[in-house]
């Protein structure tokens, strides 16, 4: 997860799908900061992201798999 | 006295049912809606038709379009009310962007005219719309 060479982008697009998956579990929820690694300012975009995403339809409230 | 303008971005699922037409005329509608009401369209992005993540008023697939124009802000309740009452539009979501969106934005457009591929996920998805009607 926490990737050396990976730039935290400024703005997370909710249309990303393929990024914003790889902050969830299987469950479509979202994972803490404590497992992700990421900066508080990356993680504050991603769930803004991730709910975004979530109203279009794009990545499911829950799932009993998402992967 | 000139009103400010904002850059939006849009994005309305359209319920796939209805035939193509039908979506056509919706999509060009709220186009034209737009562009009355004195916004300049920067760009209109159909996806087309996905499978959405989870059922919406009993429908699995939708017709996704993407769009971005520039207005001031006093038009967008208005257009979301008109959205809001189309039953044809099953989400919509209008966010003004910032000076980051509108650079991720560039970035993203340099970058799908670089590699001549779009940057939004085109998926295509097995048509299954016969279990969709109500």
């Amino acid at each position: 997860m926490s990737n050396s060479t990976f730039k935290e982008p400024a703005y997370v697009d909710y249309k990303d799908v393929e990024l914003i998956k790889r902050y969830l579990n299987e469950q479509g929820k979202i994972l803490p900061r404590r497992i992700t690694n990421v900066s508080a300012k990356f993680q504050r975009q991603l769930t803004t992201a991730v709910k975004r995403a979530r109203h279009m339809s794009l990545i499911p409230f829950v799932s009993d798999s998402l992967k | 006295m000139a009103t400010p303008q904002n850059t939006y971005e849009l994005s309305y699922i359209v319920n796939s049912v209805i035939s193509d037409e039908q979506v056509k005329e919706l999509v060009s509608r709220v186009t034209a809606y737009i562009s009355e009401a004195g916004g300049e369209i920067i760009e209109v992005d159909e996806w087309g038709q996905r499978r959405l993540s989870y059922p919406i008023q009993k429908k699995r697939n939708g017709y996704y379009v993407n769009m971005y124009f520039r207005s001031s802000g006093t038009m967008i309740p208005r257009l979301e009310r008109t959205l809001e009452i189309d039953d044809n539009v099953l989400r919509y979501m209008t966010l003004r962007m910032d000076s980051k969106m509108i650079r991720h934005y560039e970035e993203s457009k340099t970058r799908a005219k670089n590699a001549e591929k779009p940057v939004a996920p085109v998926i295509t998805n097995d048509d299954d719309d016969e279990d969709d009607d109500e």
